[in-house]
Order: structure tokens, then sequence, then C-alpha cells
């Protein structure tokens, strides 16, 4: 009797924290187009006398001919070279003496170039920034220099680095229409093969103002930042190109698809990925916060059944993918020595199973609730950080905004839409099982 | 006509542009941002708890800093004591486990740490209730349990043992006991008696005398208002009692006259890990202090283009990075230039460390190579301030070190004020080769007599990784390394005893990474080897030797041994093969004496067949082998070789202990049995 009393006394003080409003920092920012199609944000943040200048493009390998994969990525490097006012390789050194740091990355969807800089050197930023997507240096010299860089790093990245393909084995069998079946990297052969007019028919296509967002974040007076802005990119010509963005749907899998890949390792490993939906949905923030109970980190439940009790693993853990369309929730597992990767697979998917068919429990719920806030919060702690989350809810959704208002979408999320989205996404049909095993197996 | 048209449209054309904008050059940078850093608001408890409160509501975290503004201690022979204590805080309270304060902390995401000089928490801010709930159990009831005391202890002492291995590490022991003496507490260096002499007793005690709220600081930075942090302050701090809190005075370390010169031996290395250093009077905040760190960035700090970088690595290729560093304290500073070099230029790297050194003090500094430092530190400054906590330590510095209350605001001005011949005067004060401690640490024969130079008297003195004076002990002048062979056969029982023994069988238990390891050896004449490993009694894997062939079968399937794997293998099959060195070919060279953990040894070079080198150490007390090192490209390995028992007329050692790198674990051979019947299928390939 007394227990149970205890027991609704715990469970109202679970309900007690959840009701605190979720997120009280609002962060503020003003947003307008230039006349050429660039789309601005300014966020302004006095507390630290610096300044994040970034340009996301909104072209990632999805965006990419399929017979020239690897250019998006191939842009990123080339984008360093120089431009008709900037030497060869001496794009970063303005940034460096100025006492700044800087880099840039890809993903299927983006492209994104970043400087931090103290913020007197605003305009050496902006300078720096325009300079690129007006008149970057897309010449033979740069493109046969990173075509050789590139290519090395495909090397060393993916093709002798142990499991280095997963990526690439996954995909590919998860998608057959959509061009997340190829990876960011791409195809050394494509790269090899493009003529330089395609690299600079690239450039005149995406690298146009209005395929891009530039964001100007922290300590900045609004109103000489958008007078410096206007100096710098107003006169960057607007694109007159199509700009090409893939509208296919991918289908539904249509049954699990298995395989064995031999590689060069000594540990085998599985791999276990299902189809989600696309980010922004409602099932997404449901299936992120599943994915993360069941494989997210030390205190993940595969982690703590597979490795710490069973100790049928030596390390259990997931991949985040937050794709601009649907995509793979992507859970790994390396079996201990002795273990069989089929009774590996077994003991994954008995926790699978679990979450299909029951409840996970309040207090379960509420730590995984807890790590989404903090991790929330965290991830708009620093101000680069703030700057490329405005730039990605602006490019992949339009809703800029959403930096202030996705916690809620993960709050709003209930245990029943848990149980409901493992129903509906975690089963059989719906994955693409890989075992990675080490060559001297094969045969 | 044609052609004129043209020039005059290109004429317009560039003075269009440069209406415009001229985008030929970068623009200059506007004036030296101002810093806006949050305003610490302070109040004092009635228990004379000092707290700090920095409002910053960008995001809705609130951290809590407790920091203790107490003497450096003297902790002499159970020196560690107070880095336990400090850390075991966290590890129990009289109601709560280790596991219980873990989960507890976990589930609100937050972060809970414990030192010696105070504690760190920090969560979202509506947690903060329950955060600071668990912050104060652990500050006032920790229980130190004898168990994590235990753990810690075992902690340390694996420490201690990769690190005499470690040039970095005896290099840090012997600057502490030469330049600060062993009474003073910059001086103190662990040991392996000081750390198993700690009791919980000694962690209660330094509990209890240090961590008082009238020494203490507690800085809240974070979504808070003030008067919501002096509820908080009052409601969880004002309970605890202060006390008296001893003080202390220290002498400022005489330094040396001249310079001294100091060798230490790193066994098997190819390197000299080199150091420069003395003492330096420069407390936080001194007007000097951000002139100095200018001048030390020139010199030696971190980028691409400082002098030692330059002239080291970039001009003579004697290294991959060199560099020097002036810090400030209350007690004693420190200034150190150093690098890892080749053994061979030992010596030409501390002359173009002296010479750098030497150039600072005489020639004024390029303008633009002052601007570059200068425009590297405001940026690194300015990204340091967006981290709270460097905001709470700036408060925190202002009122321990007395300093300005604008001090951090106007750094930048400051930096931006250091002029050229500010350098040349900070680094006439601060830049003395002539006091310093010129140490080597690496492959002593090969470099000590080319150091006599630095020395005034010529004299070059050799430490231990304890600090302590090597003493030359000359060897008999008609020792020979075969001799050493020999006195080490006889002292295993002598080659009778030797001969008889067909078999061996060592049946040992080892921890790595904390899991137990039990492991099996088996040996036949003429070198014939197997060595099982299980865990959790199950067969894990298995190497096998049978005098041609070798493999390893791990569950990962069987792989033959071949190439050069294979000879190494051949070669440490054969049993006790100090018996038959002449016949398999070893060479043996006599390096000299030295000192294994206060054992007076020979030193030996022994060169197998292959080629292999290793430095092997035997006892000239009790002719026993002690240690062998060898150096491999995955870095030196080091085993030790302690407790010899006697079994059937041979004796071996008990227990062995084996560094590689960072790692060390220990084996402790539970069972040795001589001539037992060995099942021959154990051999099989």
């Amino acid at each position: 009797m007394k227990n149970r009393f205890l027991l609704l006394a715990f469970s109202l003080f679970l309900a007690g924290i959840g009701a605190v409003s979720a997120q009280s920092n609002k962060i503020s920012f003003e947003e307008y187009d230039l006349d050429n199609g660039l789309h601005v944000i300014l966020h302004q943040d006095k507390s630290t006398p610096i300044v994040t200048v970034s340009v996301m493009y909104h072209v990632g390998s999805k965006n990419e001919n399929p017979e020239r994969t690897g250019f998006a990525h191939f842009f990123e490097h080339l984008m360093f070279e120089g431009t008709q006012n900037i030497p060869r390789g001496e794009y970063s050194n303005f940034v460096e003496r100025a006492g700044g740091t800087l880099n840039a990355n890809t993903s299927n969807d983006r492209t994104y170039y970043y400087e931090i800089l103290p913020s007197n050197q605003l305009e050496l930023g902006l300078w720096l920034e325009s300079e690129r997507m007006l008149h970057a240096k897309v010449d033979s010299i740069g493109i046969q220099t990173q075509k050789k860089v590139v290519i090395e790093e495909k090397k060393q990245t993916v093709d002798s680095r142990p499991y280095g393909t997963l990526f690439q084995e996954t995909m590919k069998r998860a998608f057959k229409v959509h061009p997340y079946r190829w990876t960011v990297i791409g195809d050394p052969d494509h790269i090899r093969a493009a003529k330089d007019e395609e690299f600079q028919q690239f450039y005149k296509e995406f690298y146009v103002p209005n395929n891009a967002a530039l964001v100007i974040a922290g300590d900045i007076e609004i109103e000489s930042a958008k007078e410096l802005i206007n100096k710098y990119f107003a006169e960057i010509p607007k694109g007159n190109k199509d700009i090409y963005r893939p509208t296919m749907v991918e289908p539904d899998l249509g049954g699990e698809v298995r395989d064995t890949i031999f590689d060069n390792i000594q540990l085998p490993l599985i791999v276990q990925a299902y189809r989600t939906p696309a980010m922004g949905t409602d099932d997404y923030y449901a299936l992120d916060m599943l994915s993360t109970l069941l494989s997210g980190g030390q205190s993940s439940r595969l982690y703590k059944s597979l490795v710490d009790e069973q100790q049928k693993a030596l390390e259990a853990g997931s991949f985040a993918m937050p794709f601009q369309d649907p995509s793979v929730a992507l859970a790994y597992a390396l079996p201990n020595m002795g273990v069989d990767c089929a009774d590996l697979e077994a003991a994954i998917d008995v926790e699978v199973s679990k979450v299909r068919e029951e409840l996970i429990s309040e207090k379960e719920f509420q730590k995984l609730r807890n790590q989404f806030e903090n991790s929330f919060v965290k991830s708009n702690v620093k101000l680069a950080s703030r700057a490329e989350n405005l730039a990605t809810n602006y490019v992949y959704f339009d809703n800029t905004n959403l930096i202030n208002t996705e916690l809620d979408k993960y709050m709003a999320v209930t245990r029943e839409d848990i149980k409901r989205v493992a129903n509906k996404y975690l089963v059989e049909d719906n994955r693409v099982v890989l075992y990675y095993l080490p060559k001297s197996q094969q045969n | 006509m044609k052609k004129s048209v043209i020039f005059i449209l290109a004429l317009l054309v560039a003075f269009n542009i440069n209406a415009q904008l001229d985008r030929s050059t970068p623009p200059k940078p506007g004036p030296a941002p101002k810093v806006n850093i949050g305003k610490a608001q302070t109040f004092e408890l009635k228990n004379g708890l000092k707290v700090f409160v920095v409002e910053n509501d960008k995001v809705p975290v609130v951290s809590y800093t407790l920091s203790l503004d107490i003497d450096p201690i003297v902790e002499g022979e159970k020196a560690g004591y107070s880095s336990i204590a400090g850390d075991l805080m966290g590890s129990g309270t009289s109601t709560r486990s280790k596991a219980q304060i873990d989960e507890a902390v976990d589930f609100i995401g937050a972060t809970l740490n414990t030192s010696s000089k105070g504690m760190y928490a920090s969560s979202l801010k509506k947690h903060s209730d329950e955060l600071l709930n668990l912050m104060t159990d652990v500050l006032y009831n920790p229980s130190f349990p004898a168990e994590e005391l235990e753990k810690a202890q075992k902690q340390m002492l694996t420490g201690l043992k990769s690190q005499k291995d470690d040039p970095k590490a005896i290099a840090s022991n012997i600057k502490s006991v030469l330049r600060f003496g062993k009474d003073h507490p910059y001086g103190e260096i662990l040991t392996e008696a000081s750390v198993e002499a700690i009791t919980v007793d000694d962690l209660k005690s330094y509990y209890n005398t240090y961590f008082r709220p009238n020494v203490a600081y507690l800085v809240i930075v974070g979504d808070i208002s003030v008067k919501e942090a002096k509820k908080q302050a009052k409601k969880y701090f004002a309970q605890w009692e202060s006390k008296e809190v001893p003080t202390y005075k220290y002498e400022f370390p005489a330094g040396f006259e001249t310079p001294k010169v100091v060798v230490a031996n790193k066994d098997g290395s190819t390197q000299s890990t080199i150091s420069l250093s003395y003492n330096v009077d420069l407390k936080p905040g001194h007007p000097d202090a951000i002139k100095a760190r200018v001048m030390n960035s020139i010199l030696g700090g971190g980028s691409f283009s400082a002098r030692l970088f330059q002239n080291l690595r970039e001009d003579k290729a004697f290294t991959y990075g060199a560099y020097s560093s002036l810090s400030s304290d209350e007690l004693v500073g420190t200034f150190n230039a150093g690098a890892n070099v080749r053994t061979s230029v030992t010596d030409s790297a501390f002359t173009e460390i002296i010479y750098e050194m030497e150039r600072m003090r005489t020639e004024l500094v390029e303008e633009a190579n002052l601007q570059l430092v200068k425009n590297s530190l405001t940026g690194s400054f300015s990204r340091s301030l967006e981290d709270p906590a460097t905001v709470a330590r700036f408060a925190l510095n202002i009122e321990k070190y007395n300093l300005p209350a604008d001090y951090y605001e106007t750094y930048l001005e400051k930096l931006n004020a250091v002029s050229t011949a500010d350098i040349k005067a900070m680094a006439e004060k601060y830049l003395t080769p002539d006091n310093a401690l010129i140490l080597a640490v690496g492959d002593v024969p090969n470099m000590r007599a080319s150091l006599k130079k630095f020395a005034k008297d010529g004299k070059v003195e050799m430490y231990d990784f304890y600090g302590n004076m090597v003493k030359a002990m000359p060897l008999p002048a008609d020792l020979t390394a075969e001799k050493v062979i020999n006195k080490y056969i006889k002292a295993i029982g002598g080659t009778e005893a030797i001969a008889a023994v067909d078999n061996y069988i060592l049946e040992g238990t080892m921890n790595v990474q904390g899991m137990p390891l039990s492991m099996k050896m088996y040996s036949r004449r003429p070198n014939h080897q197997c060595v099982e490993t299980y865990m959790q009694g199950n067969l894990v894997s298995k190497q096998v030797f049978n005098g041609e062939a070798g493999k390893v079968v791990s569950p990962m399937g069987e792989q033959k041994i071949e190439g050069e794997m294979l000879e190494n293998m051949k070669a440490e099959s054969v049993m006790f093969p100090e018996t038959q060195y002449a016949e398999l070919g070893y060479q043996l060279e006599l390096l000299g004496a030295d000192n294994v953990d206060g054992q007076d040894v020979v030193k030996l070079k022994v060169i197998s067949p292959s080629g292999k080198e290793q430095t092997v150490f035997y006892s000239r007390n009790t002719g026993l082998k002690v240690k062998e090192v060898s150096t491999s490209p995955q870095g030196t390995m080091a085993s030790t070789y302690t407790e010899y028992a006697e079994v059937n007329g041979i004796k071996f050692p008990k227990k062995m202990s084996q560094a590689v790198g960072p790692q060390s674990f220990d084996i402790t051979f539970e069972s040795i049995k001589v001539n037992e019947d060995i099942d021959a299928s154990k051999f099989d390939i």
C-alpha cells in the first residue's frame, strides 16, 4: 500500500518536471533577402568580441549528376584555392593572420563554409566569402591539385579504413532511386573523368546568391553589418540557370535487404539500417528519440544489454543521419570474441522487439527527455553552432525560427508515440542488414 | 580609332569598379573591439563564503564552481594524498554510493567533478536544485570508501610504472626536485612509497581541514539572477561550517648562479627530450604579464612563425617542434624551452635555443612579427570568452590576485599597446639562460660529453626518475659481458640444472584494462612454445611455435606467422638462450653501471642474430636479470622481473611487469612446473 503511494508521488513529481517550460531563452535574429536572392540572417550577441561569417550553399551530394558523384565535396576543396583577388593558397592565411579560424564541410544536402574572427574583422570575412561567391578560381591548376587530394582522401577515409565503406554499402542498398544512394565522397572515377568545364558549370549553377544563406552572428551592429553586406554581396549577380533539386521519392524498401561484406578487418560488425521519415516530420522526432533510447551512447539499451550485461558485444552504437529527405537510422554492433554474428543480431532484435511491444517506463522516458533537452541546449551554446543551426533551419525548412521551437517538437513526443513509430518503422521489411566479416572468412 | 575606344572603355570600367569597391586588397580591421565581459556581482555569506554571480542568459544552464583559495601544502611522505582526497569526494557519501551519485547526475544530464581545490557542477537551470542537493551532499558528507582509495592507489601506481620510462615524466620530476627542492610544495614528487602510505584518515583530515567556506569562492555562472543566486547560496551553503584554515609561507627557491647541466637515462632512446628551464618571479596580473606573454609567443609560442620553431624545425630539421612557455604563478613562475631532438644534435639544439633567447635580448623584433602575434592572441582570447567558465575564472582572478576591476575588459587594449621596445625589455628581464637548468633525457653515453660546454665548471650530473643523483659506480676493470652472463646462468641455477630442464609450464594471471586474464605458457626443448590466454575460463587466443612454423589462433581465425615475425618467434622460443648465446650468434656489449629501482645493476646491449637490440639489466648483487628494454616502431617496451623463486633447482621470476607506451600490466605466475608431461598436441601447427 505504502509502496503504491510512493510510486504515485514519484510519477507526479516527474510530471511536474516535465511541465516546466522547455526553453525560455529565445535566440533572436533578423533575416531578409538581397535583390540577387541571397538570404541574410543576422544574429547579434555582443557578449564575446567575435563574429562568425558563414555561408551555407544549398548543394550537397544529392544535387549531383549520378555520373559525376563527389562534385559537391570536391568544391568544398576547390573553394580554398583562391579567387580573382586572392592568390592561390592564401585564402586561409588571411584568416589566420587576423587571429581567426575557418573551415568547411559537405553533407548530402548542403555545403557549409565559415570563419570565426575577432569582431573588428567582420569586413575581412565578408570580403573573403563574397570573393568566393563572385569569382572563385575554378581553373585547371586548382582542379588538378584538388583531384589528387580528394582521391587520396577517399583512399584514406574509405578504402583503407576498417569499415570505411559502411555508409557506401548501406546507402546503396537502402536507396534505389533517390541520390542518397551514393555517398558524399563519391566515385573517384567520376572526379577523374570530369572536365574543367563541368566544374565551371557546377559553380555557375550552385554557387550563386539565390542558392545560399549568409549568416553573420556575434558582436555586430545590425545596421552597419547590413551596409557592409550590401557593399560586398549586392553586386554579385543572381544565377541565371535552373538549380537542380532532386524530387524523386524513394519507394518502400519492399522487404528486408541482407548482405555480407568481406573487408580487411579483424572484428566482424553488424549494421542495421531502418528507413526513416524526413527531418522535420512528427514521426522523425519520435524516431530520433527512439534510436537514442536504443543505441545512443553508453546508457542506451543496446549498449547496456549487449555490452554490459550479456557481454555479447564489444561495442554498440549508432550514427545520426539527419537528412533533409527520408533517410535511415543506422545502428551497429561489434561482436565480442567468440560470439557469433547471428547470435548477436538475435540479441539486438530482442531489444528492438521490446520497444515495439512495451511502453518505455516513465523514468526512462524522463531521462530520455532530459538527454534531448540537454543536447539541444548545448547545441546552441557556441556562437558557431548557433550560426550553423540558423542556416540549416532556413536552408532545409525555410523556417529559421525552428532554432527556438524544435525542442517543443521533441517534448511533444509521448511514450505512446515512441511505441507507435517502433511498430511502424523498426520492422524487418523496412531494414538493411549488413554483416562485415574479415576477408579471411570468405569462401 | 577602334583601339582608343577600347582603351577608354577599359579606363571607364576600371574607374567604375574603383568607385564601387576595391576588391583587390583585403579590408582593414576596425578598432580593437572592447570586450564585454559579464560583470560579476559579489556577496558574502555569514560563514565567510564569497559568492560571485555572472549572469549569462544565452542558454538555460547554470554552473557552480567552488574554489578553495588555500596555500599549497607540503605532503611529505604521503605525497599525492590531497589529489586523491579531491578525486574521491564524489565517490560516495554517507547516504549515497558512487553508483547512486553517478546515476543521479546522469539522469538530469548534469556534470559534477571534484578536485583537491574545489568542485564544479553544471546542469540545466531547471535541474539546479537537484544538482545542488547532490553537490552539497558530496561537499558535506563525503565518506571516502576504503575500496575507492584502494582503486585510486592502484591506478596511481600503474601510472607511476609507465612514467618511469616516459622521458617527459622523468624530466618533470628532475625539474621539480632540482628547481624547487624537496621541501617546497612544487618540488614534491609521487613515489610508490608515498602513494602506498596514504590512508583514509589522511583524506578525511585533508577534507576537514581545507574544505571550509571561509577560504572558498563560489562562482555561479549562467541563466540566474543575483536574487535567485542569493537565495540558493543561502539555502545550500549557509550551513557549511567555517573553521580556521592553516596558511603557509615559502621562501622563493634559490636559483642557479650559473647553468646547471643534468642528464637522465632513457634506455633504448634515439631522441633526447631537452629542456632549458628556470624559476621566474612573475605573479598573475603583474604589469609585465601581458608583455611577457607576447614576448614568449614570438620566441616559442605555438605558431608556425615562432622563432624556435623556425630555427630548430624549419631551418635545422632537428625536431618536429620546439616551443617555449613563460607562466605566471603566485608562488613561483616558470620559463621553459624544450623539444624532442635526435640524440646527435642534443647539444646543438641547446645552442640554438640559447642563441634565440640572446637574440630576443639584444635585437628589436620586427613590427610585422609583433602584429601577427598580437592578432593571434586577440583571436584566441576573444574566442575563449565564449566559454562561461572563462568569464568565471576572470572574476575569480580579479578577486584572488587583487587585479583592477577592468583588467580583462581592457586586456585587448593592453595587448595592442605592446611595443617592440617592450618586447626587448621583457626579454632582458625574463630570458636568462645563464641561470637555467639544462636537462636532457635520453641516451646518456651518446650525449653527455657534448653538454659539458654549457656548464661553467664542465660538470654534467646524472639524475634518476626520483630526482636523486646517480653516483658513478665504477665497474671492475676486468668485467666483460660474458662474465655478466655467466654470473646470471649461475644465479638461476647453473648449467647442470638448466640442462636437466626438458620443459616447463607457467600459469599466471594479469589484469588488462580492468579485465582479468589468465595465461598458460608451455615451453619444451629445444624451442617449442605455446602461449594460451583465457578470459573467464574461455580460451581467447593461442600462439604456437613448433621449432619451424608458427601460428596465432584467435576468434577471428587462424593466422600463419611468416617473415620477420617468424624469425623473432624462433629466437624468443629458445629455452634459456643465455646458455647458447655464442652458438646462436648473439652479440653482447657491456654498457656500464646503472640503477634500477634502487638496485645497482650492470647494463648489457644484447643483439639477436636477426639484429634486434635489447638493453638488459643484471643485478650486481644477485646476478639475476631485473629488467629488459627494447624499442620497436610501436614504442619502447620495458619488462621488469621480480620475486625469483626456485623450482627444481632453477630460479624463475614470479612477477613480471611490462610497460608499452602509456600502458603497463603485471603478470603473476602462481604455478611454475618443471619437467611435467606436456601433451604433445599443444605444439601442433
